[in-house]
């Protein structure tokens, strides 16, 4: 080969290799922005005046005074819909029993999504569902009811050989001459007028219970629940853990039995999830019995065993690491062998001990299919400290799964999906974080 | 206490044995791993889980395609080629690829990538073959041309060699345009299958494979690169002739634990595979839907749990114990080509 040749080839594998990098990077991007950039939205948006009405009503948030103005405004500026609606029911009881039947449907059609944008209609009893008591609360949500209200969905079957394509016709022309009309073009210009919308920060959408399946309010149960399971997780497996790591590390020899043991270990790493969460149900619960069905304590101790083998990998290599001087003066001092561990080894060794418990618990925070059987449910109320050790709980891993793939209005609650997502992943995250710093004020007092 | 620690793992060898045991007592051997017909709730039930096992290792398999040359691509990149103030800005996105919860992967899959999937999928696979169709191309026909050139004599291989290049190049990019057109040809009937979850578990696999592998790489020693530098070799040569081959076993344990990685998913597959228990036709169609063990597992037990002690809640037993025998396997072979290397190394 010539030389330039090699060389240039050289060139070209440090560029494949950058390529992979680039490309590695552009996965995390490609990954997390979105989840970022849709997740923020549950807790940044624009609230319209339904919004601040379901907080004054529903959490007594907000002042009455201010609220019953804007109010007074948006019905205001809400009149001329009823009034169009009601006068064209009035010229339908002038028609022909054919003619009105023609013009039912669509008439109810129209009311109905109305209602979905402004709430119920004034002077009718209070819908007893809470989803029905309120039009839209977000004004993203808003603008495509008003797009809704506009045009009618149809599918274009004309061209035989594709599958149908997406139209979108205006609504307007199924009133075309009726009193109705003028009603399209004043919901399209004065939909803000109707609905105030205005920059809303909820940053209580962290501790707020959800209302009516996650259509309003915050995802407190969840939180609660996954801090319950991880919290509950450590208490198991960090005792137990830093234990076995020092024996490991400070009692064990080469043996057999000790490199048995390890190997142990590492298996119990490599074992997939959800074969966790099998051996939860047919341990903890259908044997043990810890509880009657799920609970938090059985997810706990599932999770716990899952997160074992990391606690006592990262907690031996950080005991190993402390330099053997530390215990031989301890020992030349007269102190006996656990006396050297307790009171100097593992001080020592605490922030390397640590960045593994943080890093563990962000697992445990973050794991799903140990769960499923063992602690998670779909809808329930936030639990008190004691109430953990019998009843199961949301979590936010099993609910972001559980949103995503069961619950009926999908397009109404992305904002609260993507917020869990983003919720999740920030906990898990700010965890890594502090492990980091845990670990590089670690090295900075190992150099000195 | 540390037994304790140990004792686990027979528990849970022992407890999966017992609940997957009865299954294998009530219907024998012979349908399970032989029949494709999956129907637990059916009556009668059947319980052929093969096209489970197919559409594991197909997903396996997928993502093994994604990952395994990207993540060895990327930890030689990282232990070799970047310089120092780089690689501690490149390690934490490592890091932080391999903290993300496997649900929130999973979400992502389902939620964006699969209606992207679905809406633009011909595209984004013709705009995929050129990202990694034109470097790859580009190297070949540069190793190309100059064994093609070499056999010309001294004065003619300059010209010879460019010509070979333009036009080797040229086909090449010929061949990618047809291989994009193809591509863009390609309907995607549901975004949720198994390229989707390939490519996803492909992701969630890198991490594995770059640290475990890039750690394998460093323990090469300066030694062996001082030696090889000095006889004149280029980087590449040195990576490729002395240091991979010198890391291979460790580079090899780290792809074993991103396979096992993916095969135990559980929240990605579960989620976006569409969950269809049929082996895809051809085989390698990776934009059919499949079903995996692990989704199998974990989307049928809310069923089973209701039936305890029938053969419909047993069999899901019998799935994950043939998981955890695939990850002990897994586990004792990687362990395996680890302890032989350090002997070797420690030997020469």
């Amino acid at each position: 080969m010539q030389l330039g040749t090699r060389k240039a080839l050289d060139k070209a594998f440090s560029g494949l290799g950058i390529v992979s990098i680039l490309l590695l990077v552009t996965a995390l991007v490609v990954i997390l922005g979105p989840i970022f950039v849709r997740g923020s939205r549950a807790f940044v948006f624009r609230g319209t005046v339904e919004y601040r009405r379901l907080m004054f009503e529903k959490y007594h948030r907000g002042r009455q005074e201010s609220l019953e103005s804007e109010m007074a405004e948006a019905a205001r500026a809400r009149q001329p819909v009823y009034d169009m609606i009601a006068a064209f029911e009035e010229e339908l009881k002038g028609m022909s029993f054919a003619q009105r039947r023609r013009w039912r449907d669509s008439l109810d059609e129209l009311k109905d999504l109305l209602r979905r944008l402004l709430g119920p209609f004034p002077g009718r009893k209070r819908p007893v569902v809470i989803r029905e008591q309120y039009g839209e609360t977000r004004w993203d949500r808003a603008q495509v009811t008003v797009h809704d209200v506009l045009f009618v969905e149809s599918y274009d079957y004309s061209d035989a050989t594709k599958m149908g394509t997406l139209v979108y016709a205006p609504r307007v022309e199924e009133f075309r001459g009726t009193s109705i009309e003028p009603l399209f073009s004043y919901v399209e210009t004065h939909a803000r007028e109707m609905l105030r919308p205005r920059r809303t920060f909820y940053w209580r959408f962290l501790f707020d219970e959800s209302l009516d399946a996650h259509m309003f309010g915050g995802i407190w149960p969840e939180m609660l629940g996954t801090i319950y399971l991880a919290v509950g997780a450590m208490l198991f497996a960090v005792p137990l853990g830093v234990i076995s790591a020092m024996y490991l590390a400070e009692y064990a020899g080469e043996g057999r039995a000790v490199s048995l043991l390890r190997t142990f270990i590492s298996t119990l790493a490599g074992v997939p999830s959800i074969v966790f969460g099998l051996f939860g149900l047919a341990f903890f619960i259908n044997t043990v019995h810890v509880s009657s069905s799920k609970s938090v304590l059985a997810g706990s101790l599932t999770l716990a065993v899952l997160i074992l083998p990391t606690i006592i990998r990262a907690s031996e290599e950080a005991i190993r690491a402390v330099p053997n001087t530390y215990r031989e003066a301890a020992l030349s001092l007269g102190a006996s062998r656990l006396r050297t561990t307790l009171t100097v080894v593992l001080p020592a060794a605490l922030p390397g001990v640590l960045t593994g418990i943080v890093i563990s618990m962000g697992r445990a925070a973050g794991e799903t299919a140990p769960i499923i059987f063992t602690a998670a449910v779909s809808v329930g109320r936030p639990l008190k400290v004691w109430q953990t050790l019998t009843q199961p709980t949301p979590a936010l891993p099993w609910n972001i799964c559980n949103l995503a793939t069961e619950h009926a209005a999908q397009e109404e609650i992305v904002h609260v999906q993507y917020g869990m997502v983003l919720t999740l992943i920030l906990v898990v995250l700010f965890l890594n974080v502090v492990a980091v710093a845990l670990r590089a004020r670690l090295s900075k007092k190992l150099k000195g | 206490m540390t037994a304790i620690s140990a004792v686990a793992v027979l528990f849970i060898v022992a407890f999966i044995l017992k609940d997957a045991l009865p299954f294998f007592r009530l219907r024998g051997v012979a349908e399970f791993f032989g029949s494709l017909r999956w129907y637990p709730s059916g009556e009668p039930a059947e319980f052929g889980a093969l096209a489970l096992f197919v559409g594991s290792g197909l997903v396996t398999l997928g993502a093994i395609v994604v990952a395994v040359p990207l993540g060895v691509a990327a930890s030689l990149c990282l232990s070799d080629v970047l310089p120092f103030t780089l690689r501690q800005i490149v390690k934490p996105i490592i890091e932080v690829l391999a903290a993300i919860p496997s649900v929130a992967y999973g979400f992502f899959a389902l939620v964006v990538f699969a209606p992207l999937l679905q809406r633009q999928g011909g595209h984004l696979l013709s705009v995929a073959s050129w990202v990694i169709g034109l470097p790859l191309l580009a190297l070949v026909v540069l190793v190309a041309s100059d064994l093609f050139a070499a056999r010309w004599p001294e004065r003619a291989r300059v010209p010879v060699r460019l010509l070979a290049f333009v036009v080797l190049g040229a086909c090449s990019v010929w061949g990618l345009m047809q291989l994009g057109r193809a591509c863009e040809q390609i309907e995607i009937p549901s975004g949720t299958n198994a390229l989707n979850v390939s490519i996803i578990l492909g992701i969630m696999a890198l991490p594995t494979i770059v640290s475990v592998s890039e750690d394998a790489l460093q323990a090469v020693g300066r030694e062996l690169r001082e030696g090889s530098y000095a006889l004149g070799a280029t980087r590449a040569e040195t990576l490729t002739k002395v240091i991979i081959p010198a890391a291979r076993s460790g580079i090899f344990a780290g792809v074993i634990l991103g396979i096992m990685r993916a095969l135990g998913e559980t929240m990605v597959v579960w989620m976006a595979s569409g969950n269809a228990a049929k082996i895809p036709s051809p085989w390698y169609d990776l934009t059919q839907p499949v079903r995996t063990l692990t989704a199998t597992i974990a989307g049928d037990m809310g069923e089973a749990e209701q039936v305890t002690g029938a053969a419909r809640y047993h069999v899901l037993f019998a799935l994950a114990l043939c998981l955890l025998i695939f990850a002990l396997l897994a586990n004792l072979a990687s362990e395996w080509i680890v302890r032989r290397a350090r002997a070797r190394l420690k030997g020469s």
